[in-house]
């Protein structure tokens, strides 16, 4: 184990001195700036429903994004956005530690149950793996409500926060995600991100050259549930409120969907992903009274047309995407910035 | 309390609950046996063949019993076209695509019930309601005796089908060896098709059973189709009398659970029993080899 974890270490450094010599670099500064500046030209209102969900939910989207690439496609990982949420903000209230070090320690907790399930997951088949950890996210619930009395789950509570919501809040959450999706960045690209692929290309094949699959596999899964209770614990700041909801399938499938939708095993796939679902879930509703005058006729028995249009249209985007853009909209993406470059420098020479 | 008529009326129920159970997960079954391929939505589609029923019922004015063939049919041409237009363009790539493809289809399922039929719960009327059958002080509903018949006939049938039919035999050979027989003139489309269409027809029948016996409403999909999952994981990957066994150990494990640890176990019964039986034994407790 040590060995490797040096080896990885070692690949991890390499990739690092490779990408800030990159011209990626470059690019991955300007985007950097844009989102730092981006508070200075659209509202606090923006800024905290819309920016700083956006932000989290690429934390999430990418968390999940990187246990896929091992392909193990889980899906209940909203069980360690939850066990995160509710451990940074339990131990933060209950042992009054500062809220930031109950973050970290929410998110170990949550990569130490990771480790857990990831140990009764590592034989299994993709089907298998997403049932159990599907299940494992609906008996956490279960769990959660039988010790009320010490979690507060079922009424819920209100989480202490690190720094006030708005602007603070979303600088914060900006450095926690350029830091932990740069971290999965160089995990990627590292020699540990090559074996993740190995094995999710053809795991019989990756043990044949002599990976051990298992031990990938659950490393895949321990970093991943760690970024995972680290966006539940900002997600649970970034709402001031915390109950059983946040164990609920929509928040499992929806790191699914993003990191499908935007280009799954990609780096910058989740993060379109979860700009694309977040702008979608925050700017459609303005037409739902509309849409409600104008089809409730056609559908006289849901009070509300818009919610279960949205999510139908959210269903079918997804398996479109799946079908006729394999690889999600963040190949169409790199392909017009490779445009612009050629297009660029060609007018250099 | 705990008395032995209220165990032997656990039992019971627990084997009318573990019917249905068993419908679907044969229904699931088949399709993984014969595709190699999984439907998460198939839950989904009990639901769906529950509202038909209930429309049937309800705008037809058919007896509920009746309105279960509606809801084979009408499920199964559903069934065909998820076949034809989503499951076989992704069918041989990747795994996960799978699992996105039925992702999808339980969102579109889920809010097409609610548009077309409200978040309202519903129950199939049923000429036997209410009704009871008792033998000193065990009792059981009419309806819970009719669905074990129901599902009694319906896996005879299917497998006088499998056994006695060309159509069966074409699905034995593919579930072998899907090449093999594509080599002996076997049109492997048309077989894909028929079992997607047999899956989902089964799906249907479990969900107007179970539309009257439970009430319902847009979200119980899930559920049902993890309980399939653990069905087929405790009777073994791609056995039909493995399935029936898993079933009404299932029903009956849950119900007894329900009896002495109460009502919030009888969901998390259901993952208890699939993670420990996949960590010890993934093959399942009658499966022979592993997929």
């Amino acid at each position: 184990m040590n060995r490797t974890l040096v080896n990885s270490l070692g690949s991890i450094k390499r990739e690092f001195m490779n990408f800030s010599h990159s011209q990626k670099f470059y690019f991955f500064l300007a985007v950097m700036a844009i989102v730092a500046i981006m508070p200075l030209f659209v509202s606090d209102y923006v800024v905290g429903e819309v920016l700083t969900p956006m932000i989290i939910f690429a934390i999430y989207a990418s968390s999940w994004n990187l246990l896929a690439s091992s392909g193990q496609g889980s899906l209940g990982h909203a069980a360690f956005l939850g066990i995160g949420g509710f451990a940074s903000a339990l131990l933060a209230i209950k042992s009054g530690i500062p809220p930031i070090i109950g973050l970290f320690l929410g998110s170990l907790l949550s990569a130490a149950i990771g480790l857990l399930i990831g140990l009764a997951c590592v034989r299994l088949k993709a089907w298998f793996l997403a049932m159990v950890t599907f299940g494992f996210s609906v008996i956490i619930v279960t769990i959660f409500s039988q010790f009320d009395d010490f979690t507060g789950a079922v009424m819920g509570f209100r989480t202490p926060l690190i720094v006030e919501r708005g602007v603070p809040f979303y600088y914060m959450a900006f450095t926690f995600a350029a830091v932990s999706i740069f971290i999965m960045y160089l995990i990627m690209k590292s020699k540990l991100g090559l074996a993740f692929r190995a094995i999710h290309q053809n795991e019989a094949e990756a043990k044949m050259i002599g990976i051990n699959t298992g031990k990938y596999r659950l490393i895949a899964f321990v970093i991943s549930t760690f970024f995972a209770g680290l966006a539940g614990g900002l997600y649970a700041q970034s709402i001031q409120y915390i109950q059983n909801f946040i164990f609920e399938p929509y928040y499992s499938f929806l790191p699914l969907m993003m990191a499908v939708i935007g280009g799954l095993g990609t780096i910058e796939g989740p993060i379109i992903g979860s700009v694309i679902i977040r702008a979608i879930e925050s700017y459609l509703p303005s037409i739902d009274s509309a849409l409600d005058g104008l089809l409730h006729p056609l559908f006289p028995s849901v009070n509300h047309v818009g919610p279960p249009l949205r999510m139908l249209g959210l269903g079918v985007f997804l398996i479109a995407v799946v079908i006729f853009a394999p690889k999600g909209v963040a190949p169409l993406i790199r392909k017009a910035y490779n445009y612009l470059r050629s297009s660029t420098s060609e007018e250099k020479t | 309390m705990i008395t032995s008529s209220g165990i032997v009326e656990a039992l019971l129920w627990g084997v009318a609950n573990g019917c249905i159970y068993i419908l679907l997960a044969t229904g699931l079954n088949i399709i993984f046996g014969v595709m190699k391929l999984v439907n998460f939505a198939h839950g989904q589609l009990l639901m769906i063949g529950a509202y038909i029923a209930f429309a049937a019922a309800t705008a037809l004015g058919l007896n509920a019993y009746i309105a279960i063939l509606v809801a084979m049919g009408v499920v199964a041409l559903i069934g065909v076209g998820l076949e034809r237009f989503t499951f076989r363009r992704v069918l041989g790539t990747d795994k996960l695509n799978e699992i996105f493809v039925s992702l999808g289809l339980i969102y579109v399922f889920e809010n097409a019930a609610v548009l077309l039929w409200g978040n309202r719960s519903q129950q199939i009327a049923s000429p036997f309601q209410g009704l009871q059958l008792s033998l000193g002080q065990v009792s059981i509903g009419y309806d819970r005796l009719l669905a074990i018949s129901v599902v009694i006939v319906i896996l005879i049938a299917l497998f006088l089908l499998l056994k006695k039919t060309k159509i069966g035999l074409a699905m034995r050979a593919t579930s072998q060896k899907s090449t093999a027989s594509m080599l002996m003139g076997v049109n492997i489309e048309k077989v894909y098709i028929f079992t997607f269409a047999l899956g989902a027809a089964l799906a249907g029948a479990a969900g107007a059973l179970y539309g009257i016996i439970f009430p319902f409403n847009p979200g119980i999909g899930a559920l049902p189709t993890i309980k399939a999952f653990a069905i087929i994981i405790i009777g073994g990957l791609g056995s039909i009398p493995g399935a029936v066994i898993g079933g009404l150990l299932y029903g009956i494990a849950e119900n007894t659970a329900v009896y002495f640890l109460g009502g919030i176990w009888q969901d998390a019964i259901a993952f208890a029993l699939l993670i420990i039986v996949l960590v010890i034994k993934p093959t399942g407790i009658f499966g022979e080899k592993g997929e």
